[in-house]
């Protein structure tokens, strides 16, 4: 589970639709894992899995945990992997709160090979992008957190368009401190100028509150 | 002296005696209208010691006003003097020493003595009368207060005059205003009788003025005012006969619509919850039997197409293989698609929402579960007073909270728990911005092996139940953006969460 192979995990309480699935997608060389029920899924899941080009297919009806709550599971613990639902009749509304939580997407049973296929593909991309943007987010906090107490009041200053002269009177601090606070707030993210920062700061902050 | 004359006429004294023992006042009076003896009740009564009464006309202890009447009203009776008796007799007022006016009721016996004419007067103070006149005031009062607080109209049906008398509240039940002089045409009282109702009310009115009946005229119709409202009417009356025919209906009516209006509400209520669950029913089945046949589908489908790409893949040139595996694929697929048309017609239509109270819905839900006849628990509610509103399908909901009373007083009935009790508990979920229901008994909870089947379609484990309330419960509430759950706790009985997300 730790091979850096492009991954579909199948969760499904059906072993015939499990076993026909899996032939289906490692025709096409793609590494499959399966699972019988929401639990077992949870339980094997790695954290390494997340870094993982990947995605999951699940089944909206299972006995026990459903679907949907693995789903709200995977979202508690921040998982990054897209997850395709499989829907079969009656679960419209279902689906659409799937959807509105941050399904990537969702299909009907009976699938044909080319729209699971289609589907996969684009989940993988979503997939990548994903760990891309969480890479960079963690780039940023690493980046931000390197900021001492006093650095960050600063930056917090500097991008509300103060002056030098301003922070400086704020803070209670001389010009020429302030001066040697923003070289080193931009040494240190790496910004290229004041709206870079603002970016930065920005992103950071998001990351934070979510 | 006529006292001497008297004592000397009645040897032994025995009428004295007796006259001075009775206990309510009297006064022997000559044909002159003099007073002779006076007991001591009568002195006690009118303030005048014996010998002041004795020769003291009768006039002479009477207001002015009546002396003149009195005196003329006395010399008739003498003429024919004839036994009173009291209440029969005649209403005096008389004054005493101190000149404060007394009623009286007096009774008169003629005495013939010596072929002398006494006439025996026995003086009943009307005080006591004024009593039961009072409490009978009283009891009026009490009965107006009444009929106010039951906002009572009392009507009196005159058979002969073919009139109606009614009270102010009764014209103000028929929408009338502007009746002063109290009465009303039968005619005219009927007319405002909703056509709909008339063929009852006469029904009723015809078995009340049987003669062979019983006469009790009871019941229940529209009365359409002159500005059109409509008002729902209770009536109870009494009718009377005299020589076999119908004389006096006798009765008092009620503004009954608040009551009538919650009770359509409640029926159209029922009757839409009971068509919503007829159709989920419906969709429920044809869902679950689409399901079961669909995992088959889905394995076949991709089975085949798996086939089919080795074929085409290793280039095997057979296309009679070929052929049936696409067969396979299309057929499957197009199963699957019926299939879908089939619950999609099902299902058709979107589901309307609106803006609703949680604790009112709370409230309805319990109202029609007692009115389905599952009553008999004790009830504790805990709402939230000021619960933002929920946005969902009032009838859904509603639905849901009903099957979820019916279980719990079914599994308590069941298992024979008395007394049976269910908290409703309202509370908002802070952190998921939701708005969350729980309904608990106190019957025996749900076996740990059947926790996860209890939601499935058809699975129940009451012998005449279907299996459809929880699995209908919980879809109806998912559509509305919610999640119906079993706590996993159910040491003090069951105890079944829902979740509502709020409007805003």
């Amino acid at each position: 589970m730790t091979s850096q192979q492009p991954t579909v995990f199948i969760v499904d309480d059906e072993p015939a639709i499990r076993d026909s699935l899996t032939l289906l997608i490692t025709q096409e060389g793609i590494q499959v894992h399966t699972f019988e029920n929401a639990e077992s899924f949870l339980s094997s899941m790695h954290p390494l899995n997340c870094q993982l080009k990947s995605c999951i297919i699940l089944d909206v009806r299972m006995p026990g945990e459903s679907g949907i709550q693995l789903q709200e599971a995977l979202i508690d613990r921040n998982c990054l992997i897209p997850i395709i639902f499989l829907t079969g009749y009656g679960d419209i509304p279902t689906s659409v709160k799937a959807i509105k939580t941050g399904a990537f997407d969702f299909l009907t049973k009976p699938v044909t090979r080319a729209k699971l296929l289609t589907c996969i593909q684009a989940a993988f991309l979503e997939s990548e992008n994903r760990i891309e943007a969480n890479k960079h987010n963690q780039d940023i906090l690493t980046r931000l957190s390197a900021l001492t107490k006093r650095e960050h009041e600063v930056m917090v200053l500097a991008i509300q368009g103060c002056h030098n002269k301003e922070i400086a009177s704020r803070l209670g601090i001389s010009h020429r401190t302030v001066e040697i606070h923003r070289s080193n707030i931009m040494h240190k993210t790496g910004a290229l100028n004041l709206l870079d920062l603002a970016r930065i700061a920005y992103e950071g902050k998001l990351d934070n509150s979510s | 002296m006529a006292i001497t004359i008297m004592a000397n006429s009645f040897t032994g004294l025995s009428f004295e005696v007796l006259f001075n023992a009775m206990s309510e006042a009297m006064l022997l009076v000559n044909d002159t209208g003099h007073v002779v003896l006076a007991n001591p009740v009568a002195q006690d009564l009118l303030g005048y010691a014996e010998s002041d009464l004795v020769n003291m006309t009768v006039e002479q202890l009477m207001p002015i006003r009546y002396r003149e009447h009195h005196l003329n009203y006395r010399q008739t009776y003498l003429n024919d003097p004839r036994k009173r008796a009291m209440g029969k007799g005649r209403n005096l007022v008389l004054l005493n020493r101190a000149g404060q006016e007394l009623a009286v009721d007096i009774s008169l016996s003629p005495i013939k003595i010596n072929h002398q004419l006494y006439v025996l007067a026995t003086l009943n103070s009307t005080n006591k009368l004024h009593q039961v006149e009072d409490a009978l005031e009283a009891s009026e009062e009490r009965l107006q207060l009444a009929k106010q607080a039951a906002n009572l109209g009392i009507f009196d049906f005159d058979f002969e005059h073919n009139i109606i008398h009614w009270d102010n509240r009764m014209q103000q039940i028929w929408g009338n205003s502007n009746c002063s002089d109290g009465t009303i045409t039968y005619e005219k009282f009927t007319h405002a009788i909703h056509p709909k109702d008339l063929a009852i009310y006469q029904t009723t009115f015809d078995k009340a003025t049987d003669p062979s009946g019983d006469g009790e005229f009871h019941t229940e119709f529209r009365v359409i005012h002159p500005d059109g409202t409509i008002c729902w009417v209770a009536t109870a009356g009494q009718v009377h006969f005299e020589e076999g025919h119908p004389s006096r209906l006798l009765g008092m009516a009620r503004d009954i619509t608040p009551r009538k209006t919650l009770e359509e509400e409640l029926k159209i209520q029922r009757a839409e919850t009971e068509t919503l669950f007829k159709q989920q029913v419906a969709i429920h089945t044809a869902s679950a039997i689409a399901h079961e046949l669909n995992q088959p589908l889905t394995a076949i489908s991709a089975y085949s197409e798996v086939a089919l790409h080795v074929v085409e893949n290793d280039q095997i040139n057979n296309p009679e293989i070929k052929r049936a595996l696409k067969g396979c694929v299309e057929q499957a697929q197009r199963a699957g698609q019926s299939l879908h048309e089939l619950v999609d017609f099902l299902q058709k239509g979107e589901i309307s929402t609106e803006k609703l109270n949680l604790n009112k819905i709370v409230m309805d839900a319990l109202r029609i579960a007692r009115s389905d006849g599952y009553s008999e628990f004790h009830v504790q509610i805990h709402l939230e007073p000021h619960l933002p509103t929920v946005l969902a399908n009032r009838l859904h909901i509603q639905k849901s909270l009903v099957n979820l009373l019916r279980n719990a007083v079914e599994a308590m009935r069941t298992a024979n728990i008395a007394p049976s009790a269910i908290t409703i508990t309202v509370k908002t979920l802070q952190e998921k911005n939701m708005a969350m229901v729980t309904v608990q008994d106190n019957g025996p909870g749900v076996e740990q092996a059947i926790i996860h089947q209890i939601f499935e379609p058809f699975f129940t484990t009451k012998p005449t139940g279907i299996g459809m309330g929880l699995s209908i419960s919980r879809t109806l509430i998912e559509a509305n953006g919610g999640q119906l759950w079993l706590d996993p706790d159910t040491k003090e009985g069951a105890k079944f969460h829902f979740t509502l997300p709020f409007a805003s």
